[in-house]
C-alpha cells in the first residue's frame, strides 16, 4: 500500500474530470426526471407534448444508464489503478483521448436528443429509428469505456509482471473484472448498433428484425447493471471496513464475489424477455436459473461486509448481539452511505427476486412495479455509494481537506429519503396495474383516478431527490472553497482484510479460467436464442423513422 | 505470467465447471424436459410436441392446444409496404411527368390544387400517401366515383412515378387572409391528444418527427374541406383504408364540430 | 485478531450454502409453479410477415375479436397497431379457458390486462399468444404497455369478463362487444 502524498499525475486530473463530467450530467437528469415524473401526475405541469416528453425520458434515460456510470467508472478506475497499484497510469494519453472521444459522443447523442430526432428512448426500440448521431454519439462513449477497459487490463497486467507471485490487491482486481465483463456486455449492443441500427438510421436498410435486436440488446441490458454496480461493491469491500475501523473479513471472498459477478451477470438477459414471444420457454428457464445464481454473490456480499462491520463494531466497544451497530461510526459518510445502501439493497433485491420468476414475471412486467425497482437499486443502492465515493476520494483528488461531513450526511439522507418515498409508493402503483412509458395519464378514468395521490407522493420523492443531487453538487463544489490542504495519505482509503493473504491461485488473480467461462456460458444459454434468427428466414419489420419525415 | 500450473488452481477449475455444468444439467431435465412434458400430459400434448414448443421450434404453449383458424382474408387495403416499395417510391424508374399531365386539370401541374373547395392538394405530400390512395382507388379498398375510372388504367410502375413526382413540389405557401387565432383545445388534440377518448396526438403520426405509420399524409395547409370531408368519412366508417381503423378510430369519438376546428388549424397551419 | 482463518472460511462457507438453499428454493417455488399451475412465460415461437398482416386470413379484420369454434374453443385476436388496439373492446367469459392471440403490423407494442396474469409483448415477426381463465366478472383495462412511439400514452382497450350465461356466440362463432 502506498504510504507517500500523492503527487500530481494525469490519474488525478483524469479522475477529476470524469467524476465532474458524469456528475453534471447527472444533475442536469435529475431535472428531467421531476419534470417527467410531473407530467405524469395529476398536476398540470408545463412545456408537456408527447415529443417532449419522450425527449424527455430519452435524455434522462441515456444520462444515468450510460454517460453517468461510464463517466464514474472510468475515473474512479483511473484512482484504483495508480492508488491501488502504487504505479502511474500507463499510457495516460489513451486516457485523455478516451474522455475526449466520450464527451464528444455524450454531446452528440444529448444534442440530438435535444433536437427531437431521438425519441427511442435508452433501450432504442428498433424498428423505431433516430437520427444516426445518437447512436454514433453513444458508441463514441462505448468505445472511450473500451479504451479505458484496455487501460485498467494493461496496469494490472504491468503490475504482476513487477510483483510476480502477489496477489492483486482487491480493489484493482475488482476494477479489472468490472473491465473485463464491460467488454463482454457490450458485445450484444454494439452488434445490435453496428449490424442493425445504424445501418437503418443511415437509410442503408429499410427493414430489420426485431426479434434478433431485443435479444442483442438484451445480451447487454442485464449484464450493465452490474458494470454499474461494482464500483460500489469496490467501496464496500476495500473501502468501507477501514472507513469503520475494522478490517476486511474475507479478501478470498471478495475475489470470488467479483468473479461470479463476471460469469454469470452475463448468460442472463432473456430475464428481460420473459414476456416476448421470440424466446422459448426452455431458454427462458435455462437463464433464470443462472438468474438465481447471480443473486449469490450479493447474498454472499451481504454476510461478508455485515460481518467486516461487526469486526470494526466489536472493535469500537459494542457489545450483545447487536450492540455492535450502534458503536459502528456512522457520522463518516462512507459507513452511513453503506446501511442506507443496505436498506434499499434489502427492498430493492426482493424485488428483483420477483422480477425473474419465470411465468409470474407476469405480474408486474412493464408495471411501474419494474421502474420503481430498478430507480430504488440503482438509483438507490448503487447511486448513492458513487456519492460516497466521491466524498471519499475528494480530499485526494481535489488536494483539500474535507469540508463539513454533516453536508455530506445531510445530503445522503435526503437521498435515502427521497429515494423511498418515490419508489415505494411507485412499487405499490406498479402492482395496481399502473404501466409503462406514459406521458400523461387519464385521470377521469375511476381506476387511474385513484392512483393520483400516489403518484403525487411519488414526486414529492423525486424533489427530494433534486434537492439532494443538488447538495450534492455544492458538497463536492465546497472543496474548492478549502484552504486547508489534504494533509492525509492515500493509503489509509484502503481496507486490510484480517487475514491478507500472501498468495492466491491464478484463479482469483487472473482472468483466464473465467474468460473461458463466461464463453462457454454464453454459447450455452446464448448460442441457440440468437442461431434461430438465422435459421429460416425471419420476418423482417420496416424502419420507423423518428428523426425526419421520409 | 503464470508459467507453471499451479496446484492451487486445479480444484478452483474443477469445481468452477463442475457447478457450471450442474447448473446446466438441471435446467435441462427441467426446462426443457420435464415441465413441458409433465404441462403438456395434462393438456393432452404428447411429449415429443410438448418439447419441440418448449424448445421454440414447433409454436405453442406445452400447456396449451393451439387454436385453429380458417378465416377468409378480407382486407381494407391491398397495400403492402416492402424495402422494395419504399426503395422504389424514393426512386422511381419511370418519370411521373406525362402521367402527372392527366392530373393537372383537378391538382394542378405542380400538385396545388385548381380550385381548394373541391380537390385536395398533392404537392409536398408524402409520395407513400399518394401511392396507397391511387392504389386503393384502383382496388376498389376507397371508393370514389371520380377518382375510380382515373386511375384504371395506371400501371404500378406509373403509380410509384406520379406519386414520388408531386411528392418533390413544395407546398403551397399560406395565403396572406388572416386566419383566426388556434383553438387551445384543437391545439392540445394536436400536440398532445385526448387520454379519456383514447385519441393519440394528431402529431404522434403526423408530426415531422413521429415514427408513425408509413402511409400517414401531411396534413399541413391542406384543402381544409378536403380534410373535414376525411374525417367525417372515417367517423362514419364510409371510408375504411385505413389498415387496422388507425383513423376511423381516432375520427370516431371526434365531435362536428372538433373536426371542423382540426381542418381549419392543418390548412392554416405554419408550423406543421 | 482473534477470528482464525479456517474460522473464517467456514463461516463463509456455511453462509453460502445457505445462499445456495434460497437460490434452490426460489428455483423449487419456480418449478412447482410450472408443474401444478402450469404457469409459463408467454413464448409462442409462430412467425408472421408484419408487412402483409393485414393481407392474411387470420388477422383480416373480419376476424378479429373473440370467435368460438366448432369444439368450444374460445379464442380472440386482437392487432396492436401505432396507437390503438383492433378491436378496442372484446369480450370474454368468466371460469372458462381463453386464447388472447396478438399480432402488430408496425413497431413493438405489448399488454398487460389489469388485476390479471395476462401479459405479454407483441413484437413485430411473431404472434404472441397467452392461454388463461378468468375468473372474476367485469371491465378489465387493458394498456399498451410498452413505448411504440409518440401516441404510447394514449393506445388502450377494454376487456369485458362476462358470466358465461351471457356469453352468446352469434351463428358464425363471433361474440362482439356491445357499441358503445
Amino acid at each position: 500500500m502506498p504510504r507517500a502524498r500523492w503527487p500530481v499525475t494525469h490519474a488525478r486530473n483524469l479522475t477529476f474530470a470524469h467524476l465532474w463530467f458524469g456528475f453534471i450530467a447527472f444533475g442536469a437528469a435529475l431535472v428531467l426526471g421531476v419534470w417527467q415524473m410531473w407530467s405524469r401526475s395529476p398536476l398540470p405541469a408545463p412545456f408537456v407534448t408527447s415529443s417532449t416528453y419522450f425527449s424527455s425520458v430519452t435524455a434522462h434515460g441515456t444520462a444515468m444508464a450510460y454517460v453517468l456510470p461510464v463517466f464514474l467508472i472510468m475515473g474512479f478506475g483511473y484512482f484504483v489503478a495508480e492508488t491501488s497499484l502504487g504505479r502511474p497510469l500507463p499510457a495516460p494519453r489513451w486516457a485523455w483521448s478516451a474522455f475526449a472521444l466520450g464527451v464528444a459522443g455524450a454531446l452528440m447523442a444529448t444534442l440530438t436528443i435535444f433536437s427531437g430526432r431521438a425519441a427511442v428512448l435508452f433501450t432504442f426500440y428498433p424498428p423505431l429509428t433516430a437520427s444516426v448521431f445518437f447512436y454514433v454519439g453513444l458508441v463514441l462513449v462505448v468505445a472511450a469505456s473500451w479504451i479505458w477497459c484496455v487501460l485498467m487490463m494493461v496496469a494490472m497486467a504491468q503490475w504482476k509482471q513487477a510483483n510476480p507471485g502477489r496477489p492483486v490487491p482487491l480493489a484493482m482486481f475488482a476494477t479489472v473484472a468490472n473491465a473485463v465483463m464491460w467488454l463482454w456486455t457490450t458485445v450484444g449492443v454494439a452488434a445490435e448498433l453496428v449490424f442493425q441500427v445504424i445501418p437503418a438510421a443511415l437509410g442503408l436498410k429499410a427493414q430489420l428484425d426485431v426479434g434478433l435486436s431485443r435479444t442483442l440488446f438484451s445480451w447487454t441490458l442485464h449484464a450493465i447493471v452490474y458494470f454499474w454496480l461494482i464500483p460500489s461493491y469496490i467501496a464496500f469491500y476495500t473501502m468501507l471496513p477501514r472507513a469503520a475501523g475494522g478490517r476486511l473479513y474475507s479478501d478470498t471472498m471478495g475475489r470470488l464475489t467479483f468473479i461470479l459477478f463476471l460469469i454469470y451477470s452475463l448468460p442472463v438477459g432473456l430475464h428481460h424477455l420473459l414476456m416476448d414471444p421470440e424466446q422459448s420457454n426452455a431458454f427462458k428457464f435455462l437463464q433464470v436459473a443462472l438468474t438465481a445464481l447471480v443473486s449469490v454473490p450479493t447474498l454472499l456480499t451481504v454476510f461478508t461486509i455485515g460481518a467486516s462491520l461487526e469486526i470494526a463494531g466489536r472493535l469500537r466497544g459494542g457489545r450483545g448481539l447487536f450492540g455492535w451497530i450502534r458503536a459502528l461510526p456512522w457520522e463518516r459518510p462512507l459507513v452511513l452511505a453503506t446501511g442506507l445502501a443496505f436498506v434499499m439493497l434489502g427492498f430493492g433485491g426482493f424485488g428483483g427476486l420477483i422480477n425473474m420468476s419465470y411465468g409470474m414475471n407476469a405480474m408486474v412486467h412493464n408495471t411501474s412495479w419494474v421502474t420503481a425497482h430498478f430507480h430504488l437499486i440503482f438509483g438507490g443502492t448503487v447511486v448513492i455509494m458513487y456519492f460516497a465515493i466521491a466524498y471519499a476520494i475528494w480530499p485526494a483528488v481535489s488536494g483539500r481537506a474535507a469540508p463539513s461531513l454533516k453536508a455530506q450526511r445531510v445530503q445522503l439522507w435526503l437521498w435515502f429519503a427521497g429515494m423511498m418515498v418515490m419508489t415505494l409508493p411507485w412499487h405499490y402503483l406498479g402492482l395496481l396495474g399502473q404501466w409503462r412509458r406514459v406521458a400523461t395519464f387519464n385521470y377521469a378514468d375511476p381506476t387511474i383516478a385513484a392512483w393520483g395521490p400516489w403518484v403525487v407522493v411519488s414526486l414529492v420523492g423525486g424533489v427530494i431527490l433534486l434537492a439532494s443531487g443538488v447538495l450534492f453538487l455544492l458538497n463536492l463544489l465546497q472543496f474548492n472553497v478549502q484552504r486547508e490542504m489534504h494533509a492525509g495519505v492515500v493509503g489509509e482509503l484502503y481496507a486490510m482484510a484480517v487475514h491478507p493473504p500472501a498468495r492466491v491461485p491464478a484463479a482469483l488473480n487472473g482472468f483466464r479460467l473465467w474468460n473461458t467461462l463466461v464463453l462457454v456460458l454464453m454459447i450455452l444459454a446464448y448460442g441457440y436464442p440468437i442461431a434461430q434468427f438465422f435459421v429460416g428466414n425471419p420476418p423482417q419489420a420496416l424502419v420507423h423513422r423518428v428523426d425526419e419525415r421520409r | 505470467m503464470d508459467r507453471t500450473p499451479d496446484p492451487l488452481d486445479r480444484p478452483w477449475r474443477v469445481w468452477a465447471s463442475v457447478a457450471i455444468l450442474s447448473v446446466f444439467a438441471f435446467s435441462l431435465l427441467f426446462g426443457f424436459v420435464l415441465l413441458p412434458v409433465i404441462q403438456g400430459r395434462a393438456a393432452g400434448v404428447d411429449a415429443f410436441e410438448s418439447i419441440c414448443r418448449a424448445l421454440g421450434i414447433r409454436p405453442g404453449s406445452p400447456s396449451g392446444r393451439q387454436p385453429e383458424t380458417s378465416a377468409k382474408a378480407q382486407p381494407t387495403t391491398r397495400v403492402a409496404w416492402s424495402a422494395e416499395l419504399m426503395d422504389a417510391l424514393a426512386n422511381p424508374e419511370a418519370a411521373g411527368e406525362s402521367v402527372a399531365g392527366s392530373c393537372a386539370g383537378c391538382h394542378g401541374r405542380d400538385g396545388r390544387a385548381v380550385d381548394l373547395a373541391l380537390y385536395p392538394d398533392l404537392a409536398g405530400q408524402s409520395a407513400a400517401a399518394i401511392y396507397k390512395q391511387l392504389h386503393d382507388f384502383k382496388s376498389g379498398s376507397r371508393r370514389s366515383p371520380v377518382m375510380a375510372p382515373l386511375v384504371q388504367s395506371l400501371s404500378e410502375e406509373q403509380m410509384i412515378a406520379v406519386s414520388a413526382h408531386f411528392a418533390a413540389f413544395p407546398l403551397r405557401p399560406l395565403p396572406a387572409a388572416q386566419f383566426p387565432a388556434a383553438d387551445p383545445a384543437i391545439e392540445e388534440l394536436v400536440a398532445r391528444g385526448d387520454a379519456a377518448r383514447r385519441i393519440a396526438a394528431c402529431n404522434a403520426c403526423h408530426g415531422e418527427q413521429s415514427g408513425g405509420p408509413t402511409e400517414a399524409p401531411r396534413l399541413s395547409r391542406q384543402s381544409r374541406e378536403y380534410l373535414a370531408a376525411q374525417l367525417h368519412a372515417f367517423k362514419s366508417g364510409e371510408r375504411r383504408n385505413d389498415i387496422y381503423s388507425r383513423m376511423r378510430s381516432v375520427a370516431q369519438p371526434l365531435t362536428d364540430k372538433e373536426i371542423e376546428g382540426l381542418a381549419l388549424f392543418y390548412a392554416a397551419t405554419r408550423t406543421y | 485478531m482473534a477470528i482464525s482463518e479456517e474460522a473464517i472460511v467456514r463461516s463463509e462457507l456455511r453462509w453460502a450454502a445457505i445462499a445456495i438453499g434460497v437460490v434452490s428454493v426460489i428455483m423449487l417455488a419456480l418449478i412447482y409453479a410450472g408443474l401444478v399451475h402450469h404457469i409459463n412465460p408467454p413464448s409462442n415461437i409462430e412467425r408472421i410477415d408484419p408487412k402483409t398482416l393485414h393481407l392474411g386470413g387470420e388477422f383480416t379484420e373480419a376476424n378479429l375479436g373473440t370467435r368460438v369454434s366448432a369444439d368450444g374453443q374460445v379464442t380472440s385476436r386482437i392487432v396492436a397497431t401505432q396507437f390503438t388496439f383492433q378491436p378496442r373492446c372484446i369480450v370474454l367469459p368468466a371460469n372458462r379457458r381463453v386464447t388472447l392471440r396478438f399480432a402488430t403490423p408496425d413497431v413493438i407494442h405489448g399488454i398487460l390486462v389489469s388485476g390479471t396474469n395476462v401479459n405479454t409483448m407483441i413484437v413485430p415477426g411473431y404472434v404472441s399468444q397467452v392461454h388463461t381463465e378468468f375468473t372474476r366478472t367485469g371491465e378489465l383495462l387493458m394498456p399498451c404497455h410498452e413505448y411504440c412511439g409518440l401516441g404510447h400514452s394514449e393506445m388502450s382497450a377494454v376487456v369485458r369478463i362476462v358470466p358465461s350465461e351471457e356469453f352468446k356466440p352469434d351463428a358464425e362463432g363471433k361474440v362482439a362487444c356491445d357499441a358503445r
